[in-house]
């Protein structure tokens, strides 16, 4: 059962990201926009990480059949889907996300020495939650302006990743209980929400034009 | 306080009146877009000039002044510029 869920929640993560990588790309393409040339890089992102740990789950599956994901291609992936998390807070302008002080610049670096990857793969997860749950406020926010009901159904998605990011991360407490599909089956919902605005923008006869690079 | 533009909403802006909103069908002045497009005439200048040397807008000499209408190019430019600012909207973003 969580073996299945894994692969569709991967599956369904890395097709979603990358069908929203590519309309942002075209749209970048046509457009010059820096907006979505860091939407193009966040999608992506999130698209590759989920394709990793999907990449992990298949090979282990048909290859190495040890029963559990090799711990340090899972905690890859989330590094990876964390810099797409990352990208989409950018968007919304964090300004102050690396620290000032030269002392903290100086340790910053040092924990990636000193943990394991399950360690890491928590620090991660709980950045992602931070990054996710900040996108989904700004977006929320976003509609007082623009009214769109699109940005209504992105936040509930950020917010959704972000509950399931919350919940896989918790369920290293209670490993075995019903918590980490439950977090799969959120994360995929989050996923689709994300998708139904994205879907419906027109891109009927849009094609790329060289020319408008400079722009 | 007015609502911050980016670059690209003003070049939006621009292309949507020559499109959309001419005085007559010689093309918009460049006072007339200066006042459509609610930009100063320095920075509408170097605008045009960029536009015009991209191939968006199409620049016409009538009746003793410079007269701007929107090319080929130009529609489609706008017609991306419309279909990704609701792709960017959906995520709360500005392009």
């Amino acid at each position: 059962m969580e073996f299945l869920l894994e692969n569709i929640l991967n599956l369904v993560g890395f097709l979603v990201g990358l069908a929203i990588g590519i309309m942002a790309y075209i749209g970048f393409r046509n457009t010059g926009s820096p907006t979505l040339f860091r939407l193009t890089i966040a999608f992506v992102s999130i698209s590759l990480g989920f394709f990793v740990i999907w990449s992990g789950y298949m090979v282990e599956d048909f290859l190495i059949k040890s029963g559990s994901i090799e711990r340090s291609i899972q905690t890859v992936g989330i590094i990876i889907q964390t810099i797409g998390y990352f990208f989409i807070a950018f968007s919304h302008s964090i300004k102050s996300f690396f620290p000032k002080s030269n002392y903290f610049r100086s340790v910053g670096i040092l924990p990636f020495f000193l943990v394991s990857t399950v360690q890491l793969e928590h620090i991660f997860r709980s950045i992602s939650f931070i990054l996710l749950v900040y996108g989904a406020i700004e977006t929320m926010l976003s509609y007082r302006d623009n009214k769109n009901k699109g940005a209504i159904s992105v936040s509930i998605g950020l917010a959704l990743l972000a509950i399931g990011e919350f919940l896989g991360w918790y369920s290293f407490v209670f490993p075995e209980s019903i918590l980490y599909p439950i977090s799969m089956i959120i994360k995929i919902s989050g996923l689709i929400a994300l998708f139904i605005p994205v879907s419906k923008v027109p891109l009927k006869k849009i094609k790329f034009d060289d020319d408008l690079d400079k722009i | 306080m007015g609502e911050y533009r980016t670059q690209m909403k003003i070049i939006g802006d621009i292309l949507s009146t020559t499109r959309d909103d001419l005085q007559d069908e010689n093309g918009a002045t460049v006072t007339y877009l200066i006042r459509k497009a609610n930009i100063s005439h320095s920075r509408i200048s170097t605008l045009l000039k960029t536009l015009v040397s991209q191939g968006l807008l199409e620049q016409a000499d009538s009746q003793g002044s410079n007269r701007y209408k929107i090319s080929q190019s130009g529609r489609e430019f706008l017609q991306a510029y419309n279909s990704f600012t609701k792709f960017a909207d959906n995520f709360g973003l500005n392009i």
